[in-house]
């Protein structure tokens, strides 16, 4: 399609072409009157000649009026650009660069024998190039620049147009400068952020543009990793929108191929943390508390002996070191940390550099309290809290004194004996999990405060025993699959002897839970003996929705103890006393306790999980506005910049401070004043998206499919070189005028032709 | 002569026209002796021949002699002489005052009408005119009198002065009535751009030729209308026919000049057909040399 250097001169010469045809009418006023005698024969004349006179007139006025057009078209430089040429040597381009900045960008993987550079840095070259490109060539050329993470950032209202970079802007050498100086300052993100944003960002820009079409390019400048563009399905849909209103696509590769790396440059490999958080225990002082360290291997080689360094509040801890990583597999590793002061500790593992440094490091923070309390249901509470039982004879006795030994074991639980009435009248929001100890019946205001912990993340365990009513838990609790009790209950049976006595009562499941007593004989468990329990309704293992899985089940085949989810919390039936009553465990087996802490753990877990949030999400610090300040400063690492937020009532009605995104990981902490004059201070993990660390390319073939049905230029950006000649595109003046001397010759041989030229009066004879 | 004759009578034309003769055609009868012979038979003194007498002849012409010796009567012919009667019949209608140059139609055709009776009066004859549009405007008679030139300037001084349009040309009516008032038959000069009815001039014209007059179409066109020389927008409006036309005229000109070529062909050959003796004129053309032209011819064809 032809462009035009002088745009502007086209459209204001273009009106002239109207006027031959303006002369032609004024012609037609400005007639020489001639009175005339022989006018029969010009009548004659005009009624043979009419039809050919008018349309020599109509194809002589075409003609001018072409001729005109044909001198505008050339005053405005006319060019025929070449695809490429299009793109950048247009008269009116607008080129929309997204520039990936994902943390995969900051691939440091080294060309062969060549300086490192990361996939970023030659990005950003692309960009320059572009910026010169335009700056030189012809035409007007608009350039608008984007980095991905900038172009995902959610707006709070969503009303805001995407955020570019350096907005839409003509391209002139001194601005193409300031972009040029502008982009050195520029750095990979540690977002992971997709192309269907920036995608979305850029067709927002076209459509928000100036009503004149003018030619559009839109680059992709990425690495192409296999994780965001293999199932690009939005963004293949949004391109071809694109490109059906006429943009252009450039997809410009800046990663090297993973052989690049094998040749010589760094290694091509990374090593992501893909996970650090609490496994388990107790949070609280003195506690030895599990994290879990998860290190996946990005690359197709088995990566060994990688050393894991550990940091607690900033100084350095014990690290450990991981074996072997198998080629694109994960390893654990469980660290101990114990964390002596209460309060929100900051812990961080670190792996040694690699191609990518940003997923090198993890960050969790981790809540520690003195002590967690745990609420034991006692049904031998009655209602008038009279002790029906001895207090050291009964469940909660014994279960309390699996959760918190003392005389030294510290577990950092506080059990809490309570009648089935505390659970309307507590808060239950602040244990993790309840166990109710062989209650005979909740009323249904129980039952619902207790399903509502549950489903809220809570772990609920329920221990069955003489006073347990198999109809009304039945009819409270299972509700025909719907309540919390995961089995119908048949009735308290009792265990025969084995008369062999080769097996055990306990036969263990496959559960972490009792992952410990699991595989060969456990002696301990061995000696544990069941005399009674409560066996469930016939087939109603099998006929509960969701699924049933058994930690423990006896020797007869029957369960023991059962797990079912209910909402976000887990609920575990054990068919038996806690106390000795109708079995031998937690009379001096060590089984026992080790059992019960892995259970209050397991349940626990839930909501003992530390908070982690992801790069680019929002920190949202909910107050309570009766006791907190409505400002909030959150700090910001890793240079602790102080930004300051005001909280308001956010949608779902609560008050909440809010930091709209954040773009670096780390420790984040929000500080604000309570009324009482007092500081508070909560802490927050940002980490980065693991699964950005991949660094699998999409490749062509796969691109191609990804994208089918987009018209798309694929390059790679080293092999981008524009070509100067075919950007300015090939100038139709020449031809044009070469054009217009035909039309004019035409012009005059149709008007000699229809008898329009002058002619010289031959002096008359004497 | 009077400053209207003047007008029309060039000095130099005269000069030229008294070196030749105007001779008629043997069939038109002359009033100068010698120089024009009638095929009317009659009273003379020229004994042309005897016949056989006939009932009805005078009797005076009986050649008594030649009965007496033949038995026989025979009547005696002679050859009469006559002087030539000439009608000049000039149009006047509003075509004729188109003019390019110096002289309109209507000017140029009266300078000629006027140069052939001082012509016809300086050799004896008689001369009258008539000028007409729809209808005769003026006449004079013809007459052999001195003073016979300035009634017939007089006559084409007529029409001067009038509304040059609207005047539209009617030959019919103007040549029967001339047919009929003409005295005696003579020559009939029509002098005339012939745009108008032209069917009813050809009927007039049998009309004239059937009472035994010659006659003679001088058909005074002017250079533009027979070249169109015309070029630029130009509006044509019409002198006679209440009509315009706006165009491009050299657009037309090819068209233009075929109907008038179509339109002299069809005069030539009608008037050829009336015996009647046509003759096409320029208005671009000396005077002079248009009569000089007209006479040889005439006097070529009475030999």
């Amino acid at each position: 399609m032809p462009t035009f250097d002088f745009l502007p001169l086209l459209w204001w010469g273009l009106p002239l072409a109207a006027a031959p045809v303006v002369i032609h009418l004024i012609n037609l006023l400005r007639h020489r009157r001639v009175p005339w005698a022989a006018m029969e024969f010009l009548l004659a004349s005009q009624k043979r000649y009419r039809t050919r006179v008018l349309l020599k007139q109509i194809l002589l006025l075409l003609l001018r009026v072409a001729a005109v057009i044909g001198v505008v078209l050339a005053m405005a430089q006319p060019r025929w650009t070449s695809a490429l040429g299009q793109l950048l040597g247009g008269a009116r381009t607008t080129h929309v660069v997204l520039l990936d900045d994902s943390y995969s960008m900051s691939d440091r993987t080294g060309e062969a024998g060549g300086e490192e550079a990361t996939a970023f840095d030659r990005g950003r070259q692309v960009v320059e190039r572009i910026c010169s490109e335009l700056a030189a060539a012809s035409g007007v050329q608009e350039l608008a620049v984007g980095r991905f993470s900038r172009l995902a950032a959610a707006d709070p209202s969503g009303a805001a147009a995407p955020k570019f970079d350096i907005p839409r802007r003509p391209a002139t050498p001194t601005v193409m400068q300031q972009i040029r100086d502008e982009l050195a300052s520029w750095a990979p993100s540690a977002h992971d952020t997709g192309p269907r944003e920036p995608v979305t960002a850029a067709a927002e820009l076209f459509g928000a543009g100036s009503g004149a079409k003018s030619a559009r390019v839109v680059w992709v400048v990425s690495d192409f990793r296999a994780g965001q563009w293999k199932t690009a399905d939005d963004t293949a849909a949004l391109l071809r929108e694109l490109t059906a209103e006429g943009a252009e696509i450039r997809l410009v590769d800046c990663a090297l191929d993973a052989t690049a790396g094998a040749q010589g440059g760094r290694p091509s490999g990374n090593l992501t943390i893909e996970r650090l958080e609490v496994a388990g225990g107790v949070p609280a002082t003195g506690v030895l508390v599990p994290l879990e360290v998860a290190v996946r291997n990005q690359s197709d080689r088995p990566v060994a002996d990688v050393a894991v360094a550990l940091r607690e509040d900033g100084a350095e801890r014990p690290g450990v070191r991981i074996q072997q990583i198998p080629a694109g597999g994960v390893a654990t590793q469980r660290i101990g940390v114990r964390f002596p002061q209460t309060g929100s500790h900051v812990v961080e593992a670190r792996i040694p550099a690699d191609a990518v440094a940003v997923d090198n490091a993890r960050t969790a923070v981790i809540d520690v309290v003195d002590r967690v309390d745990v609420l034991l249901i006692d049904g031998a509470l009655g209602a008038a809290g009279e002790v029906r039982a001895a207090a050291r004879t009964g469940d909660a006795f014994y279960l309390a004194a699996a959760l918190a030994p003392g005389a030294g074991a510290t577990t950092g639980l506080r059990p809490r004996v309570e009648p089935a009435r505390s659970l309307t009248t507590l808060d239950l929001k602040s244990f993790d999990c309840i166990w109710l100890l062989d209650v005979e019946r909740l009323d249904p205001a129980e039952v619902a405060a207790l399903e509502a912990f549950a489903s809220g993340g809570g772990g609920v365990v329920f221990f069955v025993g003489p006073r347990t009513k198999p109809e009304l838990v039945n009819r409270s609790l299972v509700r025909d699959g719907k309540g919390l009790f995961p089995v119908p209950l048949a009735g308290a049976v009792d265990l025969l002897p084995d008369a062999a006595a080769q097996a055990p009562d306990v036969v263990v499941e496959e559960h972490p839970v009792v992952a410990v007593l699991a595989g060969q004989r456990n002696p301990l468990l061995d000696a544990v003996r069941i005399d009674r329990y409560m066996a469930v309704e016939r087939g109603s293992e099998t006929a509960v929705e969701g699924g049933l899985r058994r930690l423990l089940s006896l020797r007869t085949g029957a369960p023991l103890v059962l797990e079912r989810a209910f909402g976000a919390g887990m609920v575990v039936v054990v068919l038996t006393t806690a106390a000795p009553e109708w079995n031998t465990w937690a009379r001096g087996n060590p089984s026992w306790v080790v059992v019960m802490l892995e259970l209050e753990s397991h349940l626990a877990s839930a909501r003992r999980k530390a908070e982690s949030l992801e790069v680019g999400a929002a920190v949202r610090v909910p107050l309570d506005a009766a006791v907190d300040g409505i400002e909030v400063d959150f700090v910001i690492p890793p240079d602790g910049t102080v930004v300051h937020q005001t909280a308001s009532v956010d949608q779902t009605g609560s008050l909440a401070a809010r930091l709209p995104a954040a773009d670096a990981p780390g420790a984040y902490a929000a500080r604000w004043q309570r009324a009482d004059g007092t500081q508070r201070e909560r802490l927050f993990a940002v980490n980065v998206a693991p699964d950005e660390g991949r660094l699998e390319r999409i490749g062509r073939e796969r691109l191609d499919r990804t994208l089918a049905g987009v018209p798309f230029t694929y390059e790679n950006a080293a092999a981008l070189q524009p070509d100067t000649q075919s950007l300015a595109g090939v100038s139709l003046v020449t031809p044009l005028l070469l054009g217009l001397l035909g039309v004019l010759l035409l012009e005059q041989l149709l008007a000699y032709s229809s008898s329009y030229h002058p002619t010289v009066r031959q002096p008359r004879s004497a | 002569m009077t400053p209207a004759s003047k007008r029309y009578l060039h000095p130099e034309a005269i000069a030229r026209i008294t070196r030749l003769e105007l001779r008629a055609r043997a069939v038109v009868e002359g009033v100068l002796a010698g120089l024009h012979k009638s095929p009317y038979k009659g009273q003379s003194v020229e004994f042309l021949q005897h016949r056989e007498y006939v009932r009805g002849d005078d009797l005076r012409r009986v050649d008594w002699k030649v009965w007496a010796r033949q038995d026989r009567l025979y009547v005696k012919e002679f050859e009469e002489e006559t002087s030539l009667r000439l009608a000049l019949v000039v149009d006047a209608s509003s075509s004729m005052d188109y003019k390019s140059g110096s002289l309109s139609k209507y000017e140029y055709a009266a300078t000629l009408a006027a140069s052939l009776a001082w012509l016809a009066l300086s050799h004896g004859d008689a001369a009258g005119c008539a000028v007409f549009d729809s209808q005769v405007r003026a006449a004079v008679p013809a007459r052999t009198k001195r003073s016979q030139l300035a009634s017939v300037v007089e006559v084409l001084e007529t029409v001067r002065g009038e509304a040059s349009k609207g005047r539209a040309t009617a030959f019919l009516p103007v040549l029967k009535t001339l047919s009929e008032t003409l005295p005696r038959r003579g020559l009939v000069v029509l002098i005339s751009d012939l745009l108008g009815d032209r069917e009813g001039m050809f009927q007039g014209m049998q009309l004239l030729r059937k009472r035994g007059h010659d006659l003679v179409l001088l058909h005074v066109m002017d250079d533009d209308e027979l070249t169109f020389p015309f070029d630029g927008p130009t509006r044509f409006e019409g002198l006679e026919i209440p009509d315009h036309l706006a165009c491009n005229p050299r657009a037309l000109r090819a068209g233009y000049l075929a109907a008038l070529e179509a339109f002299l062909a069809e005069a030539r050959r009608r008037c050829a057909a009336a015996s009647c003796d046509y003759s096409l004129i320029r208005t671009g053309e000396p005077v002079d040399a248009a009569l000089v032209q007209f006479l040889s011819r005439r006097s070529s064809m009475a030999v």
